[in-house]
C-alpha cells in the first residue's frame, strides 16, 4: 500500500491480513489497510462485497453477530484489538459509530447527546450541558434544536436525526469516527448537509465512510479503498484512485460498467 | 449501460428518472378483457373478506357482550326490592272478637279463629264463608277463648277462660280433580291440657317435636305470681309398636318483684325466654324432661325498660327482643373464647325503632326473619341478619291481627275495623345485602362482626354467611403470591434468552419455555398438591434459605469468576455459555440450603420449625398453604409473562442496541437503558396478563390451597379464591337460589375485576409507549 505516502506514524488504525467469518462463510480476505490520522477515508465496492463487515471490525461490533470470527490483527493507537481481554467498551468509545439508518434512542435530544457520558458514569451537570451544545454545534444541529433540547428526539426530521446520531458519536470525544452509508437514507438536501458536515469535521476526527455514491466520495474523502469480494482490490487518495486507478477493475467499477 | 450514479440516485430517486425508459416487461395489456375480470374476482373476494370478517368479529364482542350481560343479570335479582301487593280486602265485622286469622299456601282459602272457638273458612277475594268448624272446650262447658299462641301458623294452643289449653293444627291440603286444584283443609286435635285447681293461666305455648315414634309435646304455662309450668308429653314406640306415654310437669318462679311481661318458647320446646317489667332478660333451658334451669340472664337495658314481645328466630340461638318504647334488637348467646361454649346473650342486631310499644314478634318458619307488630298498629317484616327492612304496612286503620301463610308468601292482616286484608310478598333473598356480602357482620355465634364465607351446613336452620370480600381477598392473596414468584422469574428468564444467551439455545430455551403453557392446570394442581406440598412442608427452612443463599452463593461465585475472567478459556464461557456454569451454582445453592437447614432449625427454632411458629405466633401451618400456591400458579403464568416479555424485548429495534453499545455501553447498561425502557409497555402488559390469568385461574387454586376462606396474609395459610369459589359451590348450588345468584354474582365479580386491570393496563400500557415509543 505505498501508494498512500504519509508517515506510518500519523495512522491510528492498521489493519493487517484480516480475515473474517461469518459461521462458514469468509467475508474479508486478508485485508491490510492503513487509516490516516484526521484525514478522510471512504470505502467503496459494489454490494456485498464486505464494506460494513470490515467497519464494524474496527470497532469490533461484529462481536454481536453469532458465530462470527475475526483472524489477523488490528491496532488502534498501537494497541491490539483483536484481543479477547479488550475492554471493547472503551474501544467503543474511542471509535464511534454512524448508522445507515438514523437511530436516536427514544429520550429527549439532551439525553440522546450524553449518552455515552451518562455511561461514563459523568454527571456534573456543567460539564454534560456544555458537551451538548459542543456536539450539537459541531453536528450543525445547534441552532435547529436550542430551544427544545428537551423535546423528544424522535420528532426531528430525518436528516436532523441522522445529524443527531452524529452529535452523539462525537459527544463521546472519539478519536474515530465509522460513518456506514450515513447519507442513503436522506433526501438530496439532508445528503448536501451530512457531506458538508463531514467536510467541516474532517482534521478534527478520524472518519472512515462506507459510500455508494463516487460523487460523495470524491467530495468528502482524501483516501479510498476499493473493496471487491472480500479484498481489498486498491487503495490510495481519492484524487489518485479516481482520476488514475491501477487496477483495471477499479477503474471499471468507478466507470460504472458493473456494480 | 447507464451512466454513473448521480446524487439522486444514489439517494433513491432512481425509479422517477428510469421509468420512462422501462421496456415493456410482458405481452400482456391491462385492458385485457381476462385481466379485468381477475381485478374485479379479486375485488369481490376482498369485499366479501371484508364483510365476513368484520361480522365474525362483531359476533365475539356481541358473545363477550352477552356473557357479561347474562351473568349480570342471574346476580342481579339479589338486590331487587322485596314487593308486597294487596290482592284483596273484606270486611269480617263479626259480634265475637277475631283471634287468629291464616291462609293457604295458595292464597285461596283463609279463616279466622274467634272467641267462641269457631273457625270461618272463606274464600279469599270476596270474604265468601264455606265453612265453619268449632273447637269445643276440654271441659264440656260454654267457654271462651282468652288467648291464643302459634309459633309457625300451623300450631295453635288455645287457651280457655277457664284455665285449660287445647292444642290444635290447621292444614291445608290441595286436591287435584281433572287438572283443577281444591284447597281443602283439616282441624286437627292434637293435644288437650286440663286446667288445673285455683291456677291462674296467663299464656299458654304448645311446642311439638320429634316424629311419631318418639313424640314430645312440650306445654309451657304463664301463670299468675311469676310462675312458669312445664308440662311435657313423650309418646315413645319400642320395636314391638307399643307405644308408651310419659308425663312430666314441674314449675318454677321468678322474684316477684319483677313482673315477667313476656314469654315465648323455641320451636322444639327446649328453651323458655322471659322479659320483665325492669327489661331483664331471662333464659331456662327446659330440654330435659321434668327439669328447667336458669341458663341465663341479662340486663338487656340500663334505663330498665319493659320488655314487651319475645319470639325466638329460626335457628333457635338468636332472640327477638322487642321493648315498651318500641326497640327492636335481636340478642345471642356470644362465644367464650377459651371453652368455645356459648356465653351470655348479647345484644347483636339494632333495627329501626318503632315510636309505640311493640305489641307481638312472630319468627319466620324458613329463614332468620321475624315479623313485629306495634301498639301503634304497623307490620314490620326485618331480616336478623342482613338488618333489612323487607316490609313495612301501616295504614290509617292500625293492624292488629296477623298470619302467615306457611310459605310465607302471603300474609292475612286484620285491622281495627274489621277489614281483612290478603298481601302477597315475594321475598326472594331477604339475607343478602351489600353489607352482608361486603362487610363485616356479626354472625350467630360469633365473638364480633367478621367477613365470613359459609354458605350452607348441615341444618336448614343455619344463618348462611356470604361474605365475597373474603373470596376477593382470598383471589388477591393467591395472586400475589404468584406474582411474587413469577415475576423475577419470568423476566430474568425473558432478559437471559432475548439479550443474553446465544441465539443457538434461544432457539431451544424459548419454545421449551412455552410448553409449559401446555400443561393441563390439573396436572400442575395436583402435581403442587400431592407432591409438592409434602416436600415443601419438610423442606421449608430449606425453602427460605434458598432465597437467601442462592444468591449468595451466586454472588460469590461472581467474585471468583472476576479474578479468573481474564483466562481465554472463561472469556470463551462469556460468550453465552455462562448457564453451563450457573446451574451447577445454583444447584449448589439448594443443596446447601438443605443441609443447612436441620442445623438452623436446632439453632433458631429449638427443632421443630411448626411448633415454633405455632408457639411463638400463633399461626399455624398449613400443608397447603401460600407458598405452594405461589409455585403453582407462578409456575402456570411463567410461560405467558416470559413469551410477552420476551417477544417484547426482542422487539426492541437492533439498531437501539447497536447504538447504545456503539456508543461504549455495556449489555447490562445498554439493556437498563434503552432496552428495558423500551420494552416496557409490553412488559407491563405480561405482568397484567398474568396477573389476571392467575386471579382467574381456578383448578390449581382449588387443588392446592385447601379453600379455607379465611382472611389472613400468613403465607403459611391457604385462602379460597373466587374461581375455586364458584367451582366448589356452583355444583350444590339450587338453581335460581340465594347461592346460585351470589356464585353469579361474584363471577361478574371476577369478570370486573379483571376488566378493570386490563383497561388500567392498558392506559398505562399506552402512556408509556408514548414516552417510550417505538418505531
Ligand atoms: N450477519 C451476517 N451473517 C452472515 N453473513 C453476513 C452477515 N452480514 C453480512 N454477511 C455477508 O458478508 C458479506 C459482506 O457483507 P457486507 O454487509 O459487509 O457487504 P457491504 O459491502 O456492506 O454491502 P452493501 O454495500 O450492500 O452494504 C456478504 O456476502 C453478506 O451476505
Ligand atoms: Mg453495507
Amino acid at each position: 500500500m505505498d501508494a498512500i505516502s504519509l508517515d506510518p506514524n500519523v495512522h491510528v488504525m492498521e489493519s493487517k491480513d484480516l480475515d473474517f467469518y461469518y459461521g462458514d462463510s469468509q467475508a474479508l480476505f486478508g485485508v491490510s489497510m492503513k487509516i490516516p490520522r484526521n484525514y478522510v477515508t471512504a470505502l467503496i465496492g459494489p454490494s456485498g462485497c464486505g464494506k460494513s463487515t470490515y467497519l464494524r471490525c474496527l470497532n469490533r461490533m461484529n462481536d454481536l453477530i453469532d458465530r462470527s470470527r475475526m483472524v489477523g490483527s488490528i491496532s488502534f493507537g498501537g494497541e491490539e484489538i483483536n484481543d479477547p481481554a479488550l475492554d471493547v467498551f472503551r474501544l467503543r468509545q474511542k471509535v464511534g459509530m454512524v448508522f445507515q439508518k438514523y437511530n436516536p434512542f427514544p429520550k429527549s435530544i439532551y439525553e440522546n447527546v450524553i449518552y455515552g457520558l451518562r455511561i461514563a458514569g459523568i454527571k456534573s451537570k456543567s460539564i454534560l450541558d456544555e458537551t451538548v451544545e459542543r456536539s450539537l454545534q459541531r453536528a450543525a444541529l445547534w441552532d435547529e434544536v436550542k430551544d427544545r433540547l428537551n423535546g423528544t428526539a424522535l420528532g426531528l426530521s430525518g436528516g436532523q436525526m441522522q445529524r443527531l446520531c452524529i452529535a452523539r458519536a462525537i459527544a463521546n470525544n472519539p478519536e474515530v469516527l465509522l460513518m456506514d452509508e450515513p447519507a442513503s437514507a436522506l433526501d438530496p438536501r439532508s445528503t448536501a448537509r451530512i457531506e458538508e458536515l463531514i467536510t467541516e469535521l474532517r482534521g478534527k476526527y478520524t472518519i472512515v465512510i462506507v459510500t455508494h455514491n463516487m460523487q460523495q466520495a470524491t467530495r468528502v474523502s482524501d483516501f479510498t479503498g476499493y473493496f471487491y469480494e472480500g479484498v481489498l482490490k486498491e487503495h490510495g487518495t481519492t484524487e489518485q484512485i479516481f482520476t488514475n486507478p491501477k487496477e483495471k477493475h477499479t477503474e471499471d467499477y468507478i466507470s460504472g460498467r458493473f456494480g | 449501460m447507464p451512466a454513473p450514479p448521480t446524487a439522486d440516485e444514489a439517494i433513491g430517486n432512481e425509479m422517477f428518472q428510469t421509468a420512462p425508459q422501462v421496456e415493456k416487461l410482458a405481452p400482456f395489456s391491462a385492458e385485457d378483457p381476462k385481466i379485468i375480470r381477475t381485478f374485479q374476482r379479486a375485488k369481490r373476494i376482498d369485499l366479501m373478506a371484508r364483510w365476513g370478517i368484520s361480522a365474525g368479529g362483531i359476533l365475539v364482542i356481541f358473545c363477550v357482550v352477552g356473557m357479561m350481560v347474562f351473568i349480570a343479570a342471574v346476580g342481579m335479582p339479589l338486590f331487587i326490592t322485596p314487593s308486597v301487593a294487596k290482592l284483596s280486602q273484606f270486611d269480617r265485622s263479626l259480634q265475637e272478637k277475631i283471634l287468629a286469622v291464616g291462609v293457604d299456601e295458595y292464597l285461596e282459602t283463609g279463616f279466622s279463629l274467634d272467641q267462641r272457638g269457631v273457625w270461618s273458612f272463606y274464600y279469599m277475594k270476596d270474604g265468601k264463608v264455606f265453612n265453619q268448624v268449632t273447637t269445643k272446650p276440654v271441659a264440656k262447658k260454654n267457654l271462651q277463648l282468652h288467648s291464643i299462641e302459634t309459633y309457625d301458623n300451623k300450631i295453635y294452643s288455645l287457651l280457655w277462660a277457664d284455665g285449660s289449653t287445647t292444642v290444635t293444627e290447621v292444614k291445608f291440603l290441595p286436591k287435584f280433580n281433572e287438572g283443577v286444584r281444591t284447597i281443602t283443609h283439616q282441624i286437627n286435635r292434637i293435644a288437650d291440657f286440663p286446667a288445673e285447681q285455683n291456677q291462674q293461666v296467663l299464656q299458654s305455648f304448645a311446642r311439638i317435636s320429634g316424629e311419631d315414634d318418639s313424640k314430645r309435646v312440650t306445654l309451657v304455662r304463664q301463670l299468675g305470681n311469676n310462675k312458669i309450668q312445664v308440662i311435657q308429653q313423650l309418646v315413645e314406640e319400642d320395636l314391638m309398636g307399643n307405644t308408651e306415654e310419659k308425663n312430666y310437669s314441674n314449675d318454677f318462679q321468678y322474684p316477684l318483684e319483677d313482673p315477667i311481661t313476656v314469654m315465648t318458647v323455641d320451636r322444639l320446646g327446649n328453651a323458655v325466654y322471659a322479659g320483665t317489667q325492669t327489661g331483664q332478660l331471662l333464659q331456662w333451658n327446659i330440654s330435659e324432661p321434668g327439669e328447667a334451669s336458669l341458663v341465663g340472664q341479662v340486663q338487656a337495658f340500663e334505663n330498665a325498660m319493659a320488655i314487651t314481645a319475645l319470639a325466638v328466630v329460626f335457628g333457635e340461638s338468636s332472640v327477638a327482643v322487642g321493648d315498651e318504647k318500641g326497640n327492636l334488637t335481636v340478642w345471642f348467646p356470644g362465644k367464650i373464647q377459651k371453652t368455645g361454649e356459648p356465653g351470655p346473650l348479647k345484644k347483636v342486631h339494632i333495627y329501626d325503632s318503632y315510636k309505640n310499644p311493640i305489641a307481638r314478634l312472630l319468627p319466620s318458619t324458613r329463614n332468620k326473619s321475624f315479623t313485629s307488630l306495634d301498639e301503634g298498629g304497623n307490620i314490620r317484616l326485618n331480616h336478623m341478619t342482613s338488618e333489612r327492612k323487607l316490609l313495612d304496612l301501616s295504614s290509617a286503620q292500625p293492624y292488629r291481627i296477623f298470619g302467615f301463610s306457611t310459605r310465607d308468601n302471603g300474609l292475612v292482616t286484620l285491622d281495627d275495623h274489621n277489614q281483612i286484608s290478603l298481601w302477597e310478598l315475594d321475598i326472594p333473598h331477604p339475607e343478602v345485602s351489600w353489607r352482608t356480602l361486603f362487610g363485616e357482620v356479626w354472625y350467630e355465634g360469633y365473638q364480633e362482626p367478621e367477613h365470613i364465607w359459609q354458605s350452607s351446613a348441615s341444618t336448614d336452620d343455619f344463618e348462611p354467611k356470604f361474605s365475597l370480600t373474603t373470596l376477593v381477598f382470598g383471589s388477591l392473596k393467591g395472586t400475589f403470591y404468584a406474582m411474587v414468584f413469577s415475576i423475577p422469574l419470568a423476566l430474568f428468564g425473558a432478559i437471559y434468552t432475548s439479550e443474553f444467551c446465544k441465539d443457538t439455545y434461544r432457539r431451544y430455551l424459548k419454545p421449551g419455555i412455552e410448553i409449559m403453557a401446555a400443561m393441563p392446570s390439573v396436572i400442575i394442581g395436583f402435581l403442587i398438591a400431592l407432591w409438592l406440598a409434602p416436600i415443601v412442608e419438610q423442606y421449608v427452612i430449606s425453602f427460605f434459605l434458598s432465597t437467601l443463599l442462592i444468591p449468595l452463593v451466586t454472588v460469590f461465585f461472581l467474585f471468583v469468576w472476576q479474578a479468573i475472567r481474564e483466562n481465554p478459556w472463561c472469556k470463551r464461557i462469556e460468550g453465552g455459555y455462562e448457564f453451563l456454569l450457573i446451574v451447577p451454582v445454583i444447584i449448589f445453592g439448594c443443596w446447601l440450603s438443605v443441609v443447612l437447614q436441620a442445623p438452623i432449625e436446632r439453632m433458631l427454632f429449638n427443632g421443630n420449625f411448626q411448633l415454633w411458629l405455632y408457639q411463638e405466633t400463633g399461626m399455624r401451618y398449613d400443608q397447603r398453604n401460600s407458598i405452594i400456591i405461589g409455585y403453582g400458579l407462578g409456575f402456570l403464568v411463567i410461560p405467558l409473562i416470559f413469551t410477552i416479555c420476551d417477544d417484547a424485548l426482542t422487539n426492541v429495534p437492533k439498531s437501539l442496541k447497536a447504538a447504545s453499545l456503539s456508543l461504549g455501553a455495556s449489555r447490562w447498561q445498554t439493556l437498563w437503558r434503552v432496552v428495558l425502557p423500551s420494552a416496557s409497555p409490553g412488559i407491563f402488559a405480561a405482568i397484567i396478563i398474568g396477573f389476571g390469568r392467575a386471579i382467574g385461574e381456578t383448578m390449581v387454586v382449588l387443588m392446592a390451597t385447601g379453600n379455607t376462606p379465611i382472611m389472613d396474609w400468613s403465607v403459611f395459610n391457604g385462602m379460597r379464591t373466587l374461581a375455586a369459589n364458584i367451582a366448589v359451590e356452583l355444583p350444590e348450588a339450587p338453581v335460581d337460589g340465594t347461592l346460585y345468584r351470589i356464585l353469579f354474582l361474584s363471577g361478574a365479580l371476577l369478570f370486573l375485576i379483571t376488566f378493570f386491570l386490563n383497561t388500567f393496563a392498558e392506559v398505562i400500557r399506552q402512556r408509556l409507549r408514548k414516552s417510550y415509543g417505538q418505531f
